[in-house]
């Protein structure tokens, strides 16, 4: 199906939703004030203060075993401090998505959601590292957020969306064609308005348009690549939304495989068998930081 | 006696280098407990010494003791479910498809290492299944070949114990098992499609016959040979597959650094190799 069609389409249905969920002031403030030379610790953790929400979430993610600090870390100055500055445009963002989408809808486990997406978040943070691509953090929000067009579906087209699920159910046919051929769109050109609406920045915009097409990526193929792939990986290793769609694929078939291999011929050596077995063995670390993140949450009373 | 973290990945990184074979972390406190037996027998007092003998050169032999202790050495019916999950979802039809655009009905199977012939029926029952949809007029060929000859006659016979048939779904047990004073009975129509030989996988005379397969399964076997015999009996497989086929391991084995040639495809819960 024709990219521009299904981007119109997109913004139809994104469009006629008037409240859309916003993203905390405080977040978009805390990422300007990131990209001033020589900005201080103390003044993020005033600004992140004055969001209790958020403030609740990052002690939360920051002492999931994920992030794995020694010790309890008790304060948030602790924090930003241990996680480093690079890291707290991140707990930024992805705290206040969160915040954005927390509730189930329907049969949609908001939850299971935020497996995937931490998930994904983290195996690209791996593959990231694994090839020598400059920037984890952003491999890592990526990873994050490329799925959001996913919520926006299953809270504001319920019915058709579940149309789409009952029609993939433990059958070998992907989301997105099941989308395009039911909706006319995809939850790709949905986030990717939705990325639009909130000013990300294009690499963003572009990651959340192309992460299953990573060869037509112009920005940042590589980044693209290293999210569909992540994607995969999570799809058949229990993050995968409870097995919502089947996932399966021929590693060597695709574009992402070819355009990483490019990027790093070493890639080539992994041990992929033993990366699969890896990846089981952290699921549990990712499950546990999505139920903090959401135990935080009851706990700020919101 | 409890395992120390960093003693245990010492050992699943041996385990995995030499046997290809992968202890998940949810799977340490079996692994101790396994471990406690093999100490006590060989006589060593901490895992790090029990991990040096391992190494040394008397290891090898009780590297195979411990692989034995670690599969249980007992198999049964549907044991791997992500594999027959994806088989029934994507990969049978897939074969199929290929094989009806060349007019060439005939699906072929090799259960390797089949030991008292679970897996081989496994499959045989699972087809059965799609006799009058997907597999309507089609041969079904499905090999068991074992090394053991006492195994051979166990799986010719079809007759096993409660635990062998526990994962069995109800449907399939309603319709092709049958139970008798505590033991349970394979009907003949899953009997029919399979036929078991002895066959030792280093014996390249004979594996060269073993031709045209579909799907070849083997699990649990290779851990227990070295590199160089691995290598030599998967680039057998590699050839005895069809183009299109696929390679089955065990659960939490691994391939790598053994055959380049094959190419992993993934599934839910697992992964496969194909040519």
């Amino acid at each position: 199906m024709d990219k521009l069609a299904m981007i119109q389409r997109a913004e139809e249905l994104v469009g006629t939703i008037e409240d859309l969920p916003t993203i905390p002031v405080v977040a978009t403030q805390v990422l300007l004030l990131l990209d001033q030379p020589e900005v201080k610790v103390e003044d993020v953790a005033d600004l992140m203060l004055t969001d209790q929400v958020m403030t609740a979430r990052v002690m939360k993610m920051v002492n999931s075993p994920i992030f794995k600090p020694g010790h309890d870390i008790t304060s948030l100055r602790l924090a930003l401090v241990y996680l480093g500055l690079k890291h707290i445009r991140e707990l930024a963002l992805t705290t206040s998505l969160i915040n954005a989408f927390d509730a189930d809808t329907g049969d949609f486990q908001i939850s299971a959601f935020w497996e995937h997406s931490f998930g994904v978040g983290m195996v690209s943070k791996i593959i990231a590292e694994k090839i020598g691509y400059p920037d984890l953090e952003k491999a890592y929000i990526g990873g994050i957020i490329h799925d959001l067009g996913v919520v926006f579906l299953s809270q504001y087209q319920r019915e058709d969306f579940q149309a789409v699920l009952d029609r993939i159910k433990d059958k070998p046919i992907k989301l997105v064609d099941a989308e395009a051929e039911l909706l006319g769109t995809t939850h790709c050109e949905i986030g990717l308005c939705m990325a639009r609406k909130w000013n990300f920045p294009e690499v963003y915009c572009e990651l959340i348009s192309q992460h299953h097409t990573p060869a037509e990526a112009t920005i940042d193929p590589v980044l693209c690549a290293i999210v569909n792939l992540s994607d995969l990986f999570c799809g058949v290793r229990e993050l995968n939304y409870g097995g919502r769609e089947w996932v399966s694929f021929n590693l060597s078939d695709e574009a992402a495989w070819q355009i990483l291999r490019n990027e790093a011929p070493n890639l080539a050596n992994l041990d992929i068998e033993r990366f699969c077995y890896e990846l089981d063995d952290a699921i549990p670390d990712v499950k546990a930081l999505v139920r903090s993140i959401f135990t935080s949450h009851e706990q700020a009373g919101d | 006696m409890s395992i120390s973290d960093s003693d245990f990945i010492q050992l699943r990184d041996f385990i995995y280098n030499i046997c290809g074979m992968y202890f998940h972390t949810t799977k340490k406190y079996f692994l101790e407990s396994r471990l406690s037996r093999r100490m006590e027998i060989t006589g060593t007092k901490t895992h790090l010494e029990y991990y040096q003998f391992l190494k040394s050169p008397r290891g090898s032999e009780e590297l195979k003791y411990l692989m034995d202790e670690i599969t249980t050495n007992e198999t049964y019916f549907f044991r791997n479910v992500p594999q027959l999950t994806a088989l029934e979802t994507k990969l049978l039809p897939e074969i199929v498809e290929t094989k009806n655009k060349m007019g060439f009905r005939k699906l072929r199977i090799w259960s390797a290492g089949s030991s008292s012939g679970e897996e081989a029926y496994t499959m045989s029952m699972m087809l059965l299944e799609k006799r009058s949809t997907l597999l309507k007029d089609w041969i079904i060929e499905i090999v068991g070949t074992d090394i053991n000859e006492t195994v051979i006659s166990q799986a010719k016979e079809g007759i096993y114990n409660a635990y062998s048939v526990r994962n069995i779904p109800d449907l399939y047990k309603r319709k092709y098992i049958k139970e008798e004073n505590g033991k349970f009975l394979l009907s003949p129509e899953v009997k029919k499609f399979v036929t078991f030989n002895k066959l030792n996988l280093y014996d390249d005379s004979k594996m060269i016959f073993m031709k045209s397969f579909d799907f070849i399964f083997c699990a649990n076997v290779l851990i227990y040979f070295d590199t160089a015999s691995k290598s030599k009996v998967v680039q057998h497989f590699y050839n005895n597959l069809q183009p299109y086929g696929y390679f089955f391991v065990g659960q939490s084995e691994s391939l790598h650094g053994v055959n380049d040639k094959f190419k992993t495809v993934h599934f839910p819960g697992g992964f496969t190799y194909k040519k």
